[in-house]
C-alpha cells in the first residue's frame, strides 16, 4: 500500500453483502474481453510471426526457411550486438536517472510555488512537439560546430570543438540529454500530481516544526513520492530499452555503429539489410529483455494478492 | 492524377461512419486504380511535385497518370515492397535499385520482364545500349531507368574566382586548388560520415584502377588487396591533412556549398536540383566539372553514373498500362519533362536539358573518352554494402589503419560470395 | 539554508532550467522564421531580420500537402484514443470492481503489449492487413491506433479506478443497477479527470505518430500528417530547411496547446502514484 492513503482509500477485502464475487465471472470476463482482443490480434499475433521468422533465414521475398537457433548464436558472437547491448545499458541507466531526476527536482523546486505552473511550461513543449521537428532541431544543436558548440564558443566555455555525435560515448550521452528533454517535463507533472495528493496535516505539522527545504523533501516528500517514483521509473525503463528514433534521425546508429542500441541494430539488420531472420531475433532477445524488465517492476509495485 | 477529397466532411457524429470508409471509396484512386491510373511508389517522397508534373503531361499524352505514394525512408520502403509481393496490392509501378536488390527480386520471379520496351527505346535512341546491362538478370531486361545522374565536383563559383582558380584538368591541379584554398583557409572538400561515406573511396578507386573497381564489386578482387589499401591509404592522407570538411556536419550539402563551408563536392547531378532550390544560380553561382583521374595514365577518364528503375511487379493489377507508362517514361517528351522539372540530366540523350551545364555533361558522358562506371552503392551487394558504409563511416571520422575495415568488409563479402555459389 | 534563500534559490534555478529548456524551441523558432535565401548553418542563434515564417508554412503547407492529411489525422486522434480510454477503464472496472480472475494476470498480458517494439510488427501487420482488406482504410488505422494506446491507457484505469471504494459498487448493485450501467453511469462519471487525462496525453501521441501511418496507408484520404510532414526532408532534396522546420512547427500547434491548455485536468486524472 502506498503512502497516500488518503487518495486511495482502503478497499473492504471482506466479500460484499450482496453476492460473492463469483457470480460476476461472466460480466468481467465481458468488460476485460475488449482489451484483451485488441492487444492479442494487433500485437501479440504479428509478434508471433517476428517470434517465428527469429527461426529462420528469410530475405522478405518468397518464403522463410527454417534455421533453428542459427540467428541467435550469430546474435551473440556479433561484435556490435555487445556494443549495441552496452549503449543500450547506458541508455537505460541514463533515461532512469537523468529524466526522472530532472523531473523530480522540477516538480519539487516548482510545488507549492506562486507562479509555478507557468515555471514548468517550458518543460512541457517539447513532449507535444512533432518529431520531425525535434529531430531537425536536435540535429541543428548537436552537430559539430553546430548550435551547442556556437553558444559555448560565445559564453568562453570550453567543449565547443566536442564532436558530440561523432565519438563514443560521448554521442550516447548526448542524445540521453536529447532525450531527457523530451521527457522531463512529462516526469515533471507526474511528480506534481503526486505531491498535489500528498495530505496537508503532516507537512504543515512539519512545517511548524521548522522542517524546511531539504530537510522536508527528504523525510516528508521523498518518502510518500516513492511509489510513484518506481512507477515512473519503470516506464522509463520500458521505454528506454526500446530507444530507437532519436539515435536513428540523428546519427544512423553511427559512425560506424559506435551509436546503435538494440532497436537500431534490429532495424538495420531488418530494414537495411532484408536479413530478416537475424533482426527478428534481435527484437525477441529485446522483447523478452524488456518483458522481464517490466514484470519485476510491475511485481513489486502492483501486488498482485490486492487485486486476484 | 490523384483525386483530392479536400472538404471531406465534418467530424462530429459521423466519424465512426467516416472511419469505416477508406481510400478504396472514391472508385478510381487507392488500391483499385482505373485505367487511366497507375499506382505509383517511390522512396523519394521529396520528389512528388516533379513527378506530379511529369504525371501531367503523360495524362495529355498517353492518358496515363500517376496516383502517387511517397515513402521519405528509404529503408522501410525496401521492406514494404518486398513484403507487397505476397499480397493482392502488388505496385503497379515502383522505383528500385539495381545491383543485388533488383537481382533479388527476379529470381523470385516477381517482375514483369521489360526486353521487348528496351529494344524498341534503343532503336529509337531513346536510351544508350551501354545502360541495358545494368537492368539484365539471365538474358532478360526488367523496369526501365527511372533516372540517371553522373557524379561529378560542384564547386562554389565565388570561392574559385575569388582565388583565382579555374576547373582543373588533372589530378595534380585539382590538388594545387586544394592547397591553394587551405591556404587561404577554406575547406576544400565535403566529406560525410552518413550515407554517402563510399563518395571519395569509390572516386579515387574508380580513377586510380577502374578495373580493380569492378573485379572488387563482382567479387573478383579482396577489399585487402594492395591497390584497394593503397587507395584508403590516400584517402587517409588527404583527410589527415585536413582537405576535407566536417564528417559530422550534417549541414545539407546545398547550404554548405553555398555558405562557403566547403569550396567543392563531390555529388550526383541531382545536387543541381538541391542547388536551385537554395537560390543558386547555375553556371553563375555554381558549376561542376569531370573528376580528373588519380592515375593520368588511363586511357579514358572514369565516370561513376547510378541510374534507379521504375519497376513493374508481375500480375500486378494495372501491369498493361503500367508497361505502357514504362514505355512512355524513356521517350524525349517524358525524359525532357522529367529532366527539367527535376534540375537534372537526362539518360536519354535526345531529351532537351535546359540547363547548359547538365546539357553539356549530358553529351560529354555519351563521348568516347569517358569511362561510365556503376555507382559503388548500386554495384555492391546490400550486406557488403552496409558494412562498407558503416567501415567509411568511422574511417573519415577517426582516419587510421585502414586494414581492420577492409578485414571486415572483406569478411562480409566472403560470405556473401560464397552464399551466392 | 535560510527560508529567504530558498525563495530566491528556487524560483532562480527554475528560471535557469528554464531557459535552457527553451533554448531549442528558440533555435526552432527563429530559423522557422527565416528567409530560406539568408538562412545560415553556422549562424544558427542569430535572430531574424525578416520574419518569413507564414511563407515557409505556407510552402510546407502547399508543397507537402499537408491540408489532405489533417482531416484523417484528427480522426485517428480523436476516435481511436477515445476507444482506447474505454477499453482500458473496461479491463480495470472488471478487475478492480467485478474482481476478474487471475484479473492481476489478464493486466500484464495487456500491459505486456508495450514491451514489443512497433518496428517489428509493421510487416505482418502490413501483410495482415492487405489480407483482411483494411490496409489503407480509416478503419484499420483506428483500429491499430487503439491497440497501441490500450496497454497504458489500462495502466492508469485500473490504477484509478482502484482508489475507488468497493462500497461504491456494492451500495449500487443493492439498488439493482446492471454492472454495465454501474460502470457506464457511476464509475466513468467518477473518473473523468483520469479518462481525459490519458485521451490527451495518447492524442498527443497518435497526432505525432510516423512509424504506423507510413505502413499501414497510402492514399491522400488515410495517410496521417506525419507522414506527410516528413516527407519534406530527406537524403534526396525536399525542401529547405527553414521550410522543413516551419512545417515541423505547424503540425506540432496543435498538440503543443491541446497539451498546455488542459495541464490542470493531469493533475487530478493522472496520479501513478496511487496502488
Amino acid at each position: 500500500m502506498s503512502g497516500l492513503a488518503v487518495a486511495a482509500p482502503e478497499r473492504t477485502t471482506t466479500p460484499g453483502p450482496v453476492r460473492r464475487r463469483g457470480s460476476y465471472r461472466w460480466s468481467a470476463r465481458g468488460f476485460g474481453l475488449p482489451a484483451l482482443l485488441v492487444v492479442a490480434v494487433l500485437l501479440y499475433l504479428p509478434f508471433l510471426w517476428t517470434t517465428w521468422i527469429s527461426f529462420t533465414e528469410y530475405n522478405g521475398l518468397g518464403s522463410p526457411s527454417w534455421v533453428g537457433l542459427d540467428n541467435y548464436r550469430a546474435m551473440f558472437d556479433d561484435p556490435n550486438f555487445l556494443t549495441s547491448l552496452r549503449n543500450t545499458l547506458i541508455w537505460v541507466v541514463g533515461s532512469i536517472t537523468v529524466p526522472v531526476g530532472l523531473g523530480l527536482l522540477i516538480a519539487t523546486l516548482s510545488y507549492g510555488m506562486r507562479f509555478g505552473s507557468w515555471l514548468r511550461l517550458p518543460f512541457l513543449i517539447p513532449y507535444a512537439i512533432s518529431g520531425v521537428a525535434v529531430g531537425v532541431v536536435w540535429r541543428f544543436v548537436l552537430q559539430n560546430g553546430g548550435g551547442l558548440s556556437q553558444a559555448l564558443d560565445a559564453l568562453g566555455l570550453p567543449g565547443a570543438d566536442s564532436r558530440w555525435l561523432s565519438d563514443a560515448p560521448l554521442n550516447t550521452i548526448v542524445m540521453i540529454g536529447a532525450a531527457a528533454w523530451q521527457q522531463s517535463g512529462v516526469n515533471a507533472l507526474l511528480f506534481v500530481i503526486g505531491l498535489q495528493s500528498i495530505p496537508r496535516e503532516p507537512i504543515e505539522a512539519a512545517r511548524l516544526d521548522g522542517a524546511s527545504g531539504w530537510r522536508m523533501f527528504r523525510h516528508m516528500h521523498w518518502p510518500m513520492l516513492r511509489p510513484l517514483t518506481t512507477v515512473v521509473v519503470g516506464l522509463s525503463l520500458v521505454a528506454s530499452l526500446k530507444t530507437f528514433d532519436i539515435v536513428w534521425v540523428m546519427t544512423k546508429g553511427g559512425p560506424g555503429r559506435n551509436a546503435e542500441t538494440l532497436a537500431v541494430t534490429m532495424y538495420e539488420e531488418t530494414f537495411v539489410n532484408s536479413a530478416y531472420g537475424a533482426g527478428s531475433a534481435v527484437a525477441v532477445f529485446l522483447s523478452v529483455v524488456t518483458f522481464l524488465a517490466a514484470i519485476t517492476y510491475l511485481r513489486r509495485q502492483l501486488s498482485p494478492e490486492r487485486t486476484v | 492524377m490523384r483525386l483530392r477529397h479536400t472538404g471531406v466532411a465534418a467530424l462530429a457524429a459521423s466519424t465512426l461512419v467516416l472511419a469505416a470508409c477508406g481510400g478504396d471509396d472514391d472508385g478510381d484512386t487507392g488500391g483499385s486504380a482505373g485505367s487511366g491510373t497507375i499506382n505509383f511508389y517511390t522512396d523519394k517522397g521529396a520528389w512528388e511535385p516533379q513527378f506530379l508534373q511529369v504525371s501531367d503531361v503523360s495524362e495529355g499524352s498517353i492518358g496515363l497518370g500517376l496516383d502517387f505514394t511517397g515513402y521519405s525512408d528509404a529503408e522501410q520502403y525496401s521492406a514494404f515492397i518486398r513484403q507487397s509481393f505476397r499480397t493482392d496490392e502488388k505496385p503497379d509501378l515502383f522505383t528500385w535499385h539495381t545491383g543485388s536488390e533488383l537481382e533479388d527480386l527476379v529470381a523470385e520471379d516477381l517482375l514483369a520482364p521489360t526486353t521487348d520496351i528496351w529494344q524498341t527505346a534503343i532503336d529509337d535512341g531513346d536510351v544508350p545500349e551501354a545502360l541495358r546491362e545494368h537492368f539484365t538478370v539471365d538474358g532478360e531486361q526488367y523496369c526501365v531507368p527511372m533516372n540517371a545522374a553522373y557524379w561529378v565536383m560542384y564547386y562554389n563559383k565565388a570561392v574559385f574566382d575569388q582565388y583565382g582558380l579555374t576547373e582543373p584538368t588533372s589530378w595534380a591541379e585539382l590538388m594545387t586548388i586544394a592547397d591553394t584554398l587551405k591556404a587561404n583557409g577554406v575547406t576544400p572538400f565535403y566529406e560525410t560520415n552518413i550515407l554517402f561515406s563510399f563518395v571519395w573511396f569509390q572516386t579515387l578507386l574508380a580513377g586510380t584502377d577502374p578495373d580493380l573497381y569492378n573485379a572488387l564489386s563482382s567479387g573478383e578482387a579482396s577489399y585487402t588487396d594492395e591497390g584497394v589499401v593503397a587507395v584508403m591509404e590516400q584517402w587517409r592522407d588527404m583527410l589527415e591533412a585536413g582537405y576535407f570538411g566536417d564528417p559530422g556536419d550534417q549541414t545539407a550539402p546545398q547550404d554548405q556549398l553555398k555558405s562557403g563551408t566547403v569550396a567543392m563536392i563531390n555529388f550526383g547531378t541531382f545536387l543541381s536540383g538541391q542547388l536551385n532550390s537554395v537560390d543558386m544560380v547555375s553556371g553563375t553561382d555554381y558549376d561542376f566539372f569531370v573528376i580528373p583521374n588519380v592515375n593520368p595514365d588511363l586511357p579514358q577518364t572514369s565516370l561513376i553514373f547510378e541510374t534507379g528503375p521504375m519497376c513493374t511487379a508481375k500480375d500486378a493489377a494495372n501491369e498493361e498500362s503500367a508497361l505502357e507508362y514504362a514505355q512512355w517514361w524513356m521517350t524525349e517528351e517524358a525524359q525532357t519533362a522529367w529532366s527539367n522539372a527535376r534540375g537534372d540530366v537526362s539518360f536519354n540523350p535526345k531529351a532537351q536539358v535546359n540547363d547548359e551545364q547538365l546539357a553539356a555533361l549530358n553529351e560529354q558522358a555519351g563521348a568516347d573518352d569517358h569511362l561510365l562506371l556503376e555507382r559503388y552503392f548500386e554495384a555492391t551487394p546490400t550486406p557488403v554494402l552496409t558494412a562498407a558504409l558503416d567501415g567509411f563511416s568511422a574511417f573519415v571520422t577517426n582516419p587510421g589503419d585502414p586494414m581492420p575495415i577492409l578485414e571486415t568488409i572483406q569478411a562480409e563479402a566472403d560470405a556473401y560470395w560464397s552464399s551466392q555459389g | 539554508m535560510t527560508p529567504m534563500a530558498a525563495r530566491i534559490l528556487r524560483p532562480t534555478v527554475l528560471v535557469v532550467l528554464g531557459l535552457i529548456w527553451l533554448a531549442p524551441i528558440y533555435l526552432l523558432l527563429v530559423n522557422a522564421s527565416k528567409d530560406p535565401a539568408r538562412y545560415a548553418a553556422d549562424q544558427v542563434w542569430r535572430p531574424v531580420s525578416d520574419f518569413a515564417l507564414f511563407d515557409n508554412m505556407r510552402q510546407a503547407w502547399e508543397i507537402g500537402g499537408l491540408g489532405d492529411a489533417v482531416t484523417s489525422t484528427l480522426l485517428y486522434s480523436v476516435i481511436a484514443p477515445a476507444l482506447a480510454v474505454l477499453i482500458g477503464a473496461a479491463l480495470g472496472f472488471g478487475i478492480v470492481a467485478l474482481r476478474l480472475k487471475h484479473g492481476f494476470f489478464w493486466f500484464v498480458l495487456v500491459f505486456g503489449g508495450t514491451v514489443f517494439p512497433l518496428q517489428m510488427i509493421l510487416m505482418p501487420l502490413f501483410v495482415g492487413y492487405v489480407e483482411a482488406g483494411i490496409y489503407d482504410s480509416r478503419l484499420g488505422m483506428v483500429a491499430i491506433y487503439t491497440a497501441v494506446t490500450v496497454p497504458f491507457a489500462a495502466l492508469v484505469m485500473r490504477n484509478f479506478l482502484g482508489g475507488i471504494a468497493h462500497q461504491v459498487f456494492e451500495a449500487a448493485v443493492m439498488d439493482g443497477a446492471t454492472t454495465w450501467r454501474i460502470f457506464w453511469r457511476i464509475y466513468l462519471p467518477m473518473s473523468t479527470s483520469a479518462l481525459v487525462a490519458v485521451f490527451i496525453l495518447q492524442a498527443t501521441f497518435v497526432w505525432n505518430d510516423l512509424l504506423l501511418g507510413l505502413a499501414l496507408s497510402q492514399s491522400d484520404e488515410v495517410r496521417p500528417l506525419m507522414t506527410a510532414a516528413a516527407a519534406l526532408q530527406d537524403t534526396y532534396g525536399g525542401l529547405q530547411l527553414t521550410a522543413v522546420l516551419a512545417g515541423g512547427l505547424l503540425v506540432s500547434l496543435p498538440t503543443v496547446v491541446l497539451f498546455l491548455s488542459t495541464q490542470r485536468i493531469f493533475s487530478r486524472g493522472l496520479n501513478l502514484g496511487q496502488f
